[in-house]
């Protein structure tokens, strides 16, 4: 089978008519009127436009990124980091301390995503509705909603034997007698490519662009890329218009007229930061200074182990097995707890993660293939020393996000480092060096130990990631602890919604696009039966 | 413009600045329309053989030459990339990096970048890893990473690393 056996869902619905504009697609008239605006096209806004055009209202979508679609997805991250990701991939917390991987383009991070799919557990939403008053937030009213999500894309178990990257995981948990288990995915026929977060080149994957999108594009709806919505404008307390402008690549202003949008109602579904820098761009009422306050990121530890043979950690679907052993250890608002998962292996995202340069680097490269690699993704936000980070605007009005990583982070992190090395010798690696400039490949558990226990857990010098960013537009049941209500809208502006995962309180404690799923689902179907009368469902 | 930038990259900045005895005014952007200046060039040059070690082809000189300049202008394309406020902190730094208090106060180089051997290149740059202040991990990691990232984004430097390319769609 070649390339053009594959099919381009995005091609074909251009050529059908749909109503696409900005960038390549051509200029945008300098004033839309519609019944809602979706800002963001990610897991928040796809599933929004879905319900809403169902609903027969009239939306447009604005997206800072570009469209692109399978033909364009040629697996290399040369060309996927530039085009697909906030930054260039490179944005970073204020310290640049973190490194945050996030989407930026037509399906947001659920183009780029590694379609790790796990229902938001019970220990968080209890936490959320004894702190947060979200008393409706339970497993069982959730439940329904995260169901209709999991069929509408195709969420279910992946019936492929893991890759040796993910398989080490499992037997090394197994030989420490921890719990480990299968992870669900976002797929319909994929091909075990494992090219996941470079842009799904066969559209198995299935992320908004190929899924929500389509169908609203397909019933009307427009969508306006490579524009980035500069501020709400606020008028009698009610959002009268969107002001909108093009941007460059790079995420620069480009030349061109600004674009103004009237919409009865809005709903900002940009990604945690993003968004809560468009509220704060627009000076949105904040009588308590909560604002872009609390936001997470799963704060990422590597650690990386070398075999005797084998592990090609690129090839096959990138993450199938997990390990909440770790999680589960202790209460959720005790000692930071952490997700293991096996992340896919990429040349230039590894050699500039991992630690180290010149020929000790050179070294380290050669055993690429052999280089098994593990994360632990601490779930923030449930102690009073782990408040997350604060979303404040440069002069330009492009969002920093601050970030301490607090010692009883830093406490967290050193455990998670010892975890993976532990759990990567049990599954006979020869060698292990936890991502950190000043540890070294150690040969046996009990030097990794020793080693790693004498760390100074320091930000920069410890390296830490983040693919998760949540939080700074909380929802919560009464307008002292939430911006937004816990059925979405703005506790101040009535005519303004959030559909993302910055509306989350805490961080979720796993991977969070099917949280986003399953809670929008909720909020956008109540929001279309508000709007329209409409009883709505996801296709 | 410019000091509020470089105040940006750690409050060590201002401090450093002033041991530097540098005048801002005298600085020269490392990076513009996008672009490193030769200036920049000089510093990415000498932090690629250093860096690169070991995976840049150290012969025939000329194999070394065209792989170090093809490595330079891929670092234009990653440069041109970074969102904005990213790019000019990166010139900045650079700018910073070209003087020589900039680079004597910020790496402990004596000698300029053009001169300098890969050695004392890789002890500056070990020195800024470890070093215990913001500033100094910052421009280690900002220079290191960059160089990683554009290097290793060309399939040519991927036998080294055993890594086929793309997965094929058959």
């Amino acid at each position: 089978m070649s390339m053009g056996a594959v099919s381009d869902p995005i091609e074909a619905g251009l050529s059908r008519g749909w109503r696409v504009m900005g960038g390549a697609h051509g200029s945008t008239p300098g004033e839309l009127v519609c019944d809602v605006a979706i800002v963001g096209t990610g897991a928040g806004g796809g599933i929004t436009a879905e319900l809403l055009t169902a609903a027969g209202l009239s939306v447009v979508m604005v997206e800072e990124g570009p469209l692109k679609s399978s033909r364009d997805f040629r697996q290399l991250e040369s060309e996927a980091y530039p085009s697909l990701y906030q930054e260039s991939a490179s944005r970073q917390t204020a310290d640049k301390a973190i490194t945050i991987l996030q989407g930026r383009c037509v399906g947001g991070s659920t183009t780029v995503n590694w379609t790790s799919s796990f229902r938001t557990p019970s220990t968080t939403l209890a936490h959320w509705q004894a702190h947060y008053g979200l008393s409706e937030f339970t497993d069982e009213a959730l439940s329904p909603w995260f169901a209709a999500a999991e069929r509408r894309l195709n969420i279910g178990p992946w019936l492929a034997p893991p890759n040796e990257n993910n398989d080490l995981l499992r037997r090394g948990a197994l030989k420490l007698g921890i719990s480990s288990a299968a992870i669900l995915r976002n797929v319909k026929g994929c091909w075990n490519l494992g090219s996941c977060g470079l842009g799904c080149p066969t559209n198995a994957k299935q992320s908004m662009l190929v899924t929500t999108l389509p169908t609203a594009l397909d019933r009307g709806a427009t969508l306006l890329v490579e524009t980035r919505v500069e501020r709400l404008v606020l008028e009698h307390g009610r959002i009268g218009s969107l002001r909108c402008v093009p941007v460059n690549p790079d995420g620069s202003v480009a030349s061109g007229a600004p674009i103004s949008i009237v919409a009865g109602h809005v709903v900002v579904a940009g990604g945690a930061i993003n968004s809560a820098a468009l509220l704060l761009r627009s000076q949105t009422p904040d009588p308590n200074g909560i604002l872009g306050r609390r936001t997470f990121l799963h704060p990422v530890l590597i650690s990386a182990a070398r075999f005797d043979h084998a592990v090609e950690g690129w090839a096959g679907a990138p993450q199938t097995i997990y390990s909440d052993h770790f999680l589960d250890a202790a209460p959720v608002d005790g000692p930071m707890g952490y997700k293991l998962e096996a992340p896919p292996l990429y040349p230039l995202i590894f050699a500039s993660t991992l630690p180290g340069f010149g020929r000790e680097q050179a070294e380290a490269l050669r055993d690429f293939s052999r280089t098994h690699a593990l994360l632990a993704l601490l779930r923030d936000g449930f102690h009073e020393e782990s408040p997350g980070g604060h979303v404040k605007l440069r002069g330009d009005g492009s969002p920093e996000l601050h970030y301490a990583l607090t010692p009883f982070v830093m406490e967290g992190a050193r455990r998670a480092l010892l975890s993976m090395a532990e759990l990567q010798f049990a599954a006979g690696a020869t060698s292990v060096v936890p991502v950190h400039e000043l540890a070294q490949a150690y040969g046996s558990w009990k030097e990794a130990r020793e080693a790693i226990a004498r760390l100074p857990m320091r930000p920069l010098a410890t390296r830490v990631v983040s693919a998760h960013v949540m939080g700074g537009c909380p929802m919560a049941g009464d307008e002292r602890r939430g911006v937004v209500r816990p059925d979405g809208v703005h506790w101040q502006v009535p005519n303004l919604s959030l559909h993302d995962g910055s509306i989350f309180p805490t961080s979720i404690g796993a991977n969070p696009q099917l949280s986003i799923y399953g809670i929008v689902n909720r909020l956008a179907t109540g929001l279309a039966k508000r709007l329209s009368g409409r009883d709505v469902r996801l296709g | 413009m410019q000091r509020r930038t470089l105040l940006r990259l750690g409050l060590g900045g201002a401090a450093l600045l002033t041991l530097a005895g540098g005048g801002l005014a005298l600085l020269r952007p490392g990076v513009r329309d996008g672009r490193l200046t030769a200036s920049g060039r000089a510093v990415f040059a000498a932090v690629a053989r250093a860096v690169l070690d070991g995976a840049l082809p150290a012969a025939p000189p000329d194999a070394h030459a065209s792989a170090l300049e093809a490595h330079l202008q891929r670092l234009d394309g990653t440069l041109g990339g970074l969102a904005p406020h990213a790019r000019s902190e990166v010139s900045q730094l650079v700018a910073l990096l070209s003087a020589a208090p900039g680079r004597m106060a910020l790496c402990g180089l004596d000698d300029d970048w053009a001169v300098a051997d890969v050695s004392a290149v890789q002890a500056a740059l070990q020195a800024m890893r470890t070093s215990s202040l913001d500033l100094r991990q910052q421009a280690y990691h900002a220079l290191r990473d960059l160089t990683n990232a554009a290097y290793f984004a060309d399939p040519q430097t991927w036998p080294l690393l055993g890594y086929p390319g793309q997965r094929p769609l058959s």
